[in-house]
């Protein structure tokens, strides 16, 4: 299961790469079309806002952990080990209801997107915006998974402890 | 102010995001869930949550900047540019008394040209000169980490800056005029962080380097010179005209990949991969907050709650000065709590319409806001940037926090005359057809 998970949380990696560098990649062709070649391509600027957006939350859900996101830590640093877990739990529960709750009504909001699509590269927007229902549903995921970890009273990741979720 | 006009369903949705921020809930993930609620609150669609963060985030061109300053910052760090750049400020500066101390800030000058970001300077260049200043023994670790975090305040200054291209998309204004209005404020604050040196280092005696010959001069320059070449290429490219500021983010990259890669032969294919790896968990964290703060602004507008601080404050009859020394103290405060970017993007919305309302040029106010916020950053007891000092080199924070204290005294004074004398922030801009 440890090996699975590892190899899955490399191919992730592999893949936040290769968006990080398509998006380079076609911002730099576009630069050089513009000014070098100076016939502007249309579609680059399309598929540097597509690898971005993909990026974000293709990184938020697989790869960033959670102590790497920008938090306020005083209270959390500062609490002892039953504490940590209380607000732990609290939080998770708290991400998986909302994520949760807004889940139908983001789907529907993404699915309705299918009647338009991007102006140059005429890929749908349901696909385009599809990585945020993804994103959505992996939130829900692992907090579930976090809140049950808390509640079994097993040490939560960011405590330096255990850091396979 | 007026509270009474906040619907319950807004005090909901603040009570959520504090709370949970409070118990260590990712920042971004606590304003999504807080818009949540309030839409639910208000029965509103739940889906226009994700609507905002998306379409917004899908829409911003400008904000592509900001994945592409990371990732020029991250390759001078992983490659020898930044080596080979202090080589270059210790010939030049290095023979003054306390001559590692303003290599410090030079080298800050001269970096902050192409990382747009405090905390990379701090982690990257920073890190190899706190280890130059303390070998044996000639500094003491904490004052090398305190100018360290007070010179890498000036990164976000002098452009290329995300928290400037941050401001600029919540006030609406040129990034390219508000980069060249941070380029004097950054060589003042510069300029009084070496003044502070010449002081501190005669009072405590601290060491000279070794003369460098001038013969070896042009040596040491020409190692140096490609690297030094590179905010020549961005400001030319900005101001030329030549490049919008994000072109000039992505020219920055490329050009810190060949050299990196090429000319110094100092990357290989498996630290390119890891240096795209932690650029793109970086662009992700503050991606999500840019996009968790778009649909909080949007609740924040609908509640016209600027307008209401607007309205208060104009019934406070505050000054022009009054209202900006104001908000300095709130936003030296508020740096305890809360970083750079989440300042920007959710705080200072708030006060745009009241700064409107009061006829202050918001390129002037955004320039004294950046630079108010990255002094936050050192601000005891929680200043941000001395944590990640601390993080990466051990070296103690009580000591860095005494240590820090006279270079946040003489930044203050710095911010103050910025703030006062609204010329020094604005004379550039206006060589260069800014109306305002």
């Amino acid at each position: 299961m440890k090996q699975v998970l590892s190899l899955l949380h490399r191919r992730a990696e592999d893949i936040a790469v290769a968006l990080l560098a398509a998006m380079f990649s076609a911002f730099v062709l576009q630069i050089v079309s513009r000014y070098v070649i100076r016939e502007p391509l249309g579609w680059t600027l399309e598929a540097c806002l597509l690898t971005w957006l993909w990026l974000i939350f293709w990184s938020a859900a697989f790869l960033v952990r959670d102590k790497e996101h920008v938090r306020f830590e005083i209270l959390y640093v500062g609490a002892g080990p039953r504490l940590r877990r209380v607000f732990g739990l609290i939080s998770a529960v708290a991400l998986v209801a909302a994520f949760g709750i807004s889940f139908p009504a983001t789907y529907d909001f993404i699915s309705f997107m299918k009647i338009e699509k991007s102006s140059t590269l005429g890929i749908r927007l349901d696909y385009v915006f599809g990585i945020y229902l993804l994103f959505a549903a992996v939130i829900v995921l692992r907090y579930s998974w976090r809140a049950i970890k808390a509640l079994r009273g097993a040490a939560l990741e960011g405590d330096g402890a255990n850091d396979s979720e | 102010m007026g509270l009474t006009t906040v619907s319950e369903a807004f005090l909901f949705c603040i009570a959520t995001v504090f709370g949970l921020a409070a118990i260590g809930t990712p920042i971004a993930y606590s304003m999504i869930a807080a818009a949540v609620v309030f839409l639910a609150a208000k029965g509103q669609d739940l889906g226009l949550a994700s609507e905002q963060i998306v379409q917004g985030l899908y829409s911003s061109f400008i904000l592509l900047a900001v994945p592409l300053f990371i990732v020029a910052a991250n390759i001078m760090n992983a490659g020898t540019i930044s080596e080979r750049l202090l080589t270059f400020c210790v010939a030049l500066v290095g023979r003054f008394r306390g001559g590692l101390a303003q290599v410090n800030v030079v080298a800050s000058v001269i970096f902050s040209g192409m990382s747009g970001s405090a905390i990379a300077d701090a982690a990257g260049i920073g890190k190899i000169i706190i280890e130059m200043m303390t070998r044996e023994g000639r500094y003491s670790p904490s004052f090398a980490a305190a100018i360290t975090a007070a010179s890498a305040t000036i990164g976000p200054i002098i452009p290329p800056s995300i928290p400037m291209v941050l401001y600029a998309l919540v006030s609406d204004t040129s990034i390219g005029f508000l980069f060249l209005a941070g380029l004097v404020p950054g060589l003042m604050m510069a300029s009084a962080l070496m003044i502070m040196n010449v002081i501190i280092a005669t009072r405590r005696n601290f060491p000279i380097e070794e003369r460098v010959s001038i013969r070896q001069m042009p040596g040491i320059t020409f190692k140096a010179f490609p690297a030094l070449l590179m905010p020549a290429i961005l400001l030319y490219g900005i101001y030329g005209g030549v490049t919008t500021p994000t072109e000039a983010a992505a020219v920055a990259a490329l050009y810190a990949l060949v050299l990196a890669a090429v000319f110094y032969r100092a990357l290989t294919w498996r630290s390119l991969y890891n240096i795209f790896l932690n650029s793109a968990k970086s662009s992700a964290t503050i991606g999500l907050i840019i996009g968790a703060a778009l649909i909080f602004n949007y609740i924040v507008a609908t509640e016209r709650i600027p307008d209401a601080v607007a309205a208060w404050l104009q019934s406070m009859e505050l000054s022009r000065i009054g209202f900006m020394l104001a908000l300095m103290v709130l936003l030296l405060l508020l740096g305890c709590l809360l970083d750079a970017a989440t300042i920007l993007l959710v705080i200072v919305p708030l006060f745009l319409p009241a700064a409107r309302e009061l006829d202050i040029d918001l390129v002037h106010f955004g320039v004294v806001i950046v630079v108010n916020t990255m002094i936050g950053l050192i601000t005891p007891p929680y200043g941000l940037l001395l944590f990640v000092i601390n993080a990466t080199t051990g070296i103690p924070l009580k000591g860095i926090i005494r240590d820090v204290l006279p270079f946040l005294f003489i930044l203050i004074v710095a911010l103050l005359i910025m703030v006062l004398v609204p010329d020094t922030v604005l004379w550039l801009p206006r060589q260069f057809g800014y109306v305002g």
